[in-house]
């Protein structure tokens, strides 16, 4: 039977903090189904799966507090710039979620928590933001590269990622080399009716790779330790990216397994900043044709409580990350669908990717989710092509 | 409370070598952000923390991006009455 937990805050939570404390709350426990904070951010409220004992139920307020005190303590308000603001174009005039209805069509299947198969209609569509996203890659001349979806834990460390993002690890291994261990394996394991599967526990070999939480690390580990080439480089690719954000996973706005395609910059401070901005200057247009309302604004990524405050002011104060955010009419909303990003030197220094003058290079990238961007685009504009812009209309059709 | 400024300087220089666990003479008065691997996003932000403690500096996005060397830190100390 299902449970509730009301908590005050040991501090009074910021309106510039409720969300993102919100979504961490999604970490505190495995009992919690949901978490909700009040606007005025002076109440938590815990839904949960069971009751709990009273003892469970102190230790769940004692982890919610350290939430809280964690990203409020000392938190510094960050500076919202507003880049672009074209979030009151009329769109297409859809004001329903377009996911029920993909779901009854048969255009959109869930496999798993935050897994999903897209049918042709978001297959097709996706296509055309592609190939939108690929001629902004062509007019930088960005170099075609492929990477895997396995990403090595080493190299992950070495660019602070298990303190930045641990609570959105996604791990990969397999069977040990063992034939006992083969052989026991074949034999026992088994799907419980939950869907975990119950296999014996040295059954499997240490974590020594991880599924990639974005596309451009790749490119900066295929760099590292020497001086780069030609003292710049633009590369593009699209990749499966993997973050699992727990009870925070709900259909294609926040997806366990998704899709992005990415733009690179690597060289001087100067080219990276410069391309960023061309970038995003160029992709108004793309958005401006087909009339999607939208913002660009800063913003932060979602680094876990240990380094948020912290991460979060430094990114807000040196101007690092600028997100697209489309309005999703159905519920008065906006969505991430893309981001516009500079690192510094973050990786040239963790990396050693060095310059011509032996300094380390600054990277940047600019970020496509497809899943999102088809969301966002049927959320305002619906299912029915007849209503989408013609120019995607006919290029789908 | 005015400091002499070599007292401020050495006082500076000691903050920095404290917030990113640095032997004080890796301090040096040329330092910038980006200079030692410990100066890094987590590393700034913990001089600035320090930094608020000590002189009551504000954390703000302009301290935040501007107090980024030991030159930036004592000019921004001494015009705000340390010195």
């Amino acid at each position: 039977m299902p449970d509730t937990m009301e908590i005050l805050p040991s501090l009074p939570i910021p309106a510039h903090l409720v969300g993102e404390v919100q979504s961490k709350l999604a970490y505190v426990d495995e009992a919690v189904a949901r978490g909700d904070v009040s606007p005025a951010g002076d109440q938590i409220t815990l839904y949960l799966r069971h009751p709990l004992e009273s003892e469970l139920r102190d230790s769940l307020q004692e982890k919610v507090q350290r939430v809280v005190t964690s990203m409020v303590k000392g938190a510094f308000r960050p500076k919202v710039l507003v880049l672009e603001d074209f979030l009151d174009r009329p769109a297409g005039g859809y004001t329903a979620d377009p996911h029920e209805e993909l779901l009854r069509r048969g255009e959109l299947s869930q496999e798993a928590n935050g897994v999903y198969v897209l049918g042709p209609l978001l297959t097709r569509l996706i296509a055309w933001f592609e190939a939108r996203f690929m001629e902004l890659a062509d007019s930088f001349g960005a170099a075609p590269y492929r990477f895997p979806t396995l990403i090595p834990a080493k190299y992950m460390e070495r660019v602070d990622y298990f303190s930045a993002f641990p609570h959105s690890l996604s791990f990969a291994t397999h069977l040990r080399t063992d034939l006992d261990a083969i052989d026991r394996f074949a034999q026992e394991a088994a799907c419980n009716h939950q869907g975990e599967l119950e296999a014996p526990s040295d059954s499997f070999a240490p974590f020594r790779t991880l599924l990639s939480p974005a596309v451009c690390y790749h490119l900066y580990f295929s760099l590292a330790d020497r001086p780069l080439p030609g003292g710049q480089v633009v590369a593009t690719a699209v990749g499966n990216c993997f973050r699992h954000e727990a009870i925070n996973l709900v259909s294609l706005e926040r997806m366990w397994n998704f899709t992005m395609r990415e733009v690179i910059f690597v060289g001087p401070k100067e080219f990276v900043l410069d391309n960023r901005e061309t970038a995003r200057q160029r992709m108004a247009k793309v958005f401006e044709e087909i009339g999607l309302a939208y913002r660009v604004e800063s913003a932060n990524d979602p680094f876990f409580i240990g380094e948020f405050r912290k991460q979060v002011a430094f990114q807000s104060a040196f101007q690092l990350k600028y997100e697209i955010r489309a309005r999703l009419p159905f519920k008065e909303a906006t969505l991430a669908v893309g981001s516009y990003n500079y690192h510094q030197d973050f990786f040239g220094r963790k990396l050693n990717i060095t310059l011509p003058d032996g300094s380390p290079a600054h990277t940047g990238c600019v970020a496509f989710g497809l899943e999102r961007m088809a969301y966002a685009f049927l959320a305002q504009f619906g299912l029915d092509p007849h209503y989408w812009p013609e120019t995607v209309q006919n290029s789908i059709a | 409370m005015e400091i002499d400024p070599t007292q401020l300087t050495e006082q500076v220089r000691g903050l920095l070598a404290e917030a990113l666990h640095v032997p004080h003479e890796a301090v040096t008065d040329g330092l910038a952000f980006g200079d030692l691997p410990e100066w890094d996003s987590m590393g700034h932000m913990e001089v600035m923390v320090l930094l608020e403690e000590r002189y009551g500096v504000e954390i703000s996005a302009d301290t935040i991006a501007n107090l980024t060397s030991v030159e930036g830190i004592l000019a921004y100390l001494k015009e705000n009455g340390h010195a």
